[in-house]
This record gives structure tokens, sequence and C-alpha cells, in this order.
């Protein structure tokens, strides 16, 4: 963290080789979360682009009490948000219930159908996670991504969206549960 | 045996979120309830899977094409260059200004300007001193008042006794604590509305 901020200080002196050591370092978590917003990977390294270009172009906002992580990440979620807004992408109010399609999700621990988890191998696994990702709400799968993908914790995540932890845990959890009824249905 | 726990407890528990209490009520129950063990292993695995998902591949290049991308930082000048460059060109631009209006050679202009900072310097030069001597009366005044306060203290420490001062110090050490840790905070409150 001190790193980074020391890296911001340098790169707001104009020097740009500390700035590239921050593209470097963050590019691939950037690069992973947009891959699993957009399902595209040349539309990711675009908007990672774009990301980068914003962060720079705006760096003397950043304040060193944050995690300059969660500042990033800040820029790129709404990066993502008016982008979706400029294609009048369909997205899901945070707080509109979440419906698969058998219904509201109801937290239900006995489950009478066969253990999906056990059907695959890991690897099989997560190649369905990934198609069942594409799947599920945006407002959802964003906070899977940056809890699972880029490993933020809760607290980040919820300053990142500007979110109670509470919602964003119960929204993992919820992104968590759809993707495995998607996995058994699939 | 203790109710079958959450699903989103079961998460918790794996990505270790839930409290240690809640934790070990947890296994307890999990240890006698064949349902919420499967539940349990099921969850793991998918945890498992979740947390191991591959980062996207980023091409080589790319921190290159950021780079470029980005704009030339306006900073790079050095600080001081700019505003001399200015300072001279609004000089060339007055002189000649001077010229053309007045229709007087740019000697007389020198002249009118020696003249000029010579009567500014005739002004400043004594204000300059007055101002001095004033500040030297200020000085002197609170090195005064200053060693009148330590007097002061020196008494007050005198009749107070060892147990007094470090009364007295404690409280004024609160007291600074109490007013720094409310700044702060009233400033964070600020910063965040």
């Amino acid at each position: 963290m001190t790193e980074d901020r020391q890296l911001v200080s340098r790169a707001l002196r104009g020097d740009r080789k500390a700035f590239e050591m921050i593209v470097r370092k963050y590019e691939q978590p950037l690069t992973s979360y947009l891959g699993r917003m957009t399902g595209e990977r040349e539309a990711a390294l675009d908007f990672a682009q774009e990301v980068f270009l914003k962060a720079y172009c705006s760096l003397a906002s950043y304040r060193p009490d944050f995690k300059f992580s969660t500042w990033l990440f800040k820029i790129a979620s709404n990066h993502m948000i008016d982008h979706w807004r400029k294609k009048k992408l369909p997205t899901v109010s945070i707080d509109q219930p979440v419906d698969d399609d058998e219904g509201p999700l109801m937290p239900q621990v006995a489950d009478p159908g066969p253990s999906v988890a056990r059907k695959f191998e890991l690897a099989e696994i997560r190649e369905k996670i990934e198609r069942a990702l594409a799947s599920i709400p945006k407002a959802l799968r964003e906070l899977f991504v940056l809890r699972h993908v880029n490993e933020f914790s809760y607290e980040e995540i919820a300053d990142i969206k500007g979110l109670p932890v509470g919602t964003v845990k119960n929204r993992v959890f919820q992104a968590k549960e759809l993707l495995r009824k998607k996995m058994e249905g699939s | 045996m203790t109710s079958c726990p959450r699903p989103e407890d079961l998460y918790l528990y794996l990505e270790g979120e839930l409290g240690p209490y809640d934790a070990r009520k947890l296994e307890e129950h999990v240890e006698c309830c064949p349902a919420c063990r499967d539940a349990l292993a099921e969850r793991r695995l998918l945890h498992e899977a979740f947390t191991t998902l591959p980062p996207f591949e980023v091409p080589e290049g790319f921190t290159r094409s950021v780079m470029d991308s980005l704009p030339e930082p306006e900073g790079r000048k050095a600080g001081w260059l700019t505003p001399l460059i200015t300072a001279m060109a609004a000089l060339a631009i007055g002189l000649f200004g001077f010229r053309v209006f007045t229709g007087q050679s740019f000697f007389d202009v020198l002249v009118a300007v020696n003249r000029f900072f010579g009567s500014v310097i005739a002004f400043v030069t004594p204000l300059a001193a007055k101002t001095l001597r004033l500040g030297s009366v200020l000085l002197k005044l609170a090195g005064d008042l200053l060693s009148l306060g330590f007097a002061g203290l020196a008494t007050l420490s005198r009749l107070l006794g060892p147990g007094g001062v470090m009364v007295v110090i404690g409280l004024g050490a609160l007291l600074s604590a109490l007013a720094f840790f409310g700044a702060r905070r009233f400033l964070r409150q600020g910063e965040q509305s």
C-alpha cells in the first residue's frame, strides 16, 4: 500500500516510470475483473486501457487515506456502469430482489437433488462457473468477481461500490447460490 | 442438536469470516447432521473452485500501449521557466507599446523605468525600516510575556507540589488528546460529506 502511495506521488511529479509500474502491477487484476464483466477479452483490454487513462488523468484527486487498489477499481466499476448506460444494457437494481427461473433464492441447506459439486472435477467446475457467470445479473457478478477473483475483502468491496458491508456479503452469497443453481441445471 | 446453519453461514465459515463462537457451533452441528455435512462438503468444493478461477492473461506489450496512450504530463517543464518567459515577453511588449504610444526612444523608456523604481525604493525603504523596528519591539514583548508565564508556572508548581503538577499535566494531556481526536473526526466527517 505504501509502495502504491510512493508510486502515485512520483507519478504526480511527472515520473512516467512510476505510473508504468502501477500499470504493470494492476493490469492483470483489472483485466480479470473487466473480462468477467464484459465476457470478452479484447473488450476487457480496451476497457483496462481506458481505466488506466482515466486514473492517470485524475491521479491528483487520489487521496492516500484510501487504498490505491480500491480507488482504481472504483474508477473501473464506474466505467463499466457508464458503458452499460450508454449501450442501454439492462442492469439490475441493487435493491431489487434477485430471482432465478425457479423463483426467489431461499436459504435452504437441505438439498434433495444430487450434489452438483460432486459431479465434476475442480477444473470442470471452474469452466462451468465461467460459463454460468455470464448468465447471472451484473450487479451480483461484479461483487462475486471483486470478492473471489480480485480477492478484495468485504469491507473493501463496500468501499468500492458504496454499499453497506452486510449488503455486499448478502449479494456475494446470492451470486454463489445462483451460480450453484445454474450449474446444477446445466 | 442446534438448528441447521444458514447457507450463507456455510460460505462465511469457509472464507474464515464467521466468528470463532459461530464457527465452533457450526462445526459441532455438522458433525452430527449428515445433510449439513453434505451441504458443507459441496460448498467447500465450490468455494475452492471460486477462489482458484484463473486470471485473464494480458498480452505482451499491453503496458507499452497503455503508456503510449497517456498524455504528456504538464509539469515536465522546469517550474521557473514558464514565469521567466512570460515576464520577458511582458517586458518586451510593454517597451514596444510604450515606444509606439509615446514616440519616445528606448533610452527614454529605460530612464523612466529607472526613475519609477528609484521612487518606489525611496518610498519602501523607510517603511521597511519601521516594520523591522516594530517587529523587534513585538519580539521583545513576546519574550517578556514568556518569561512572565514561566515564572507564574514555577510559582504554581511550588504551590501545587509534585502530585498536583502530575494531575495538571495529566489533565492537560487528556484535553489535548480529546481536542486532537475530536478535530480529526470532525475533519473526516467533513471530508466524507
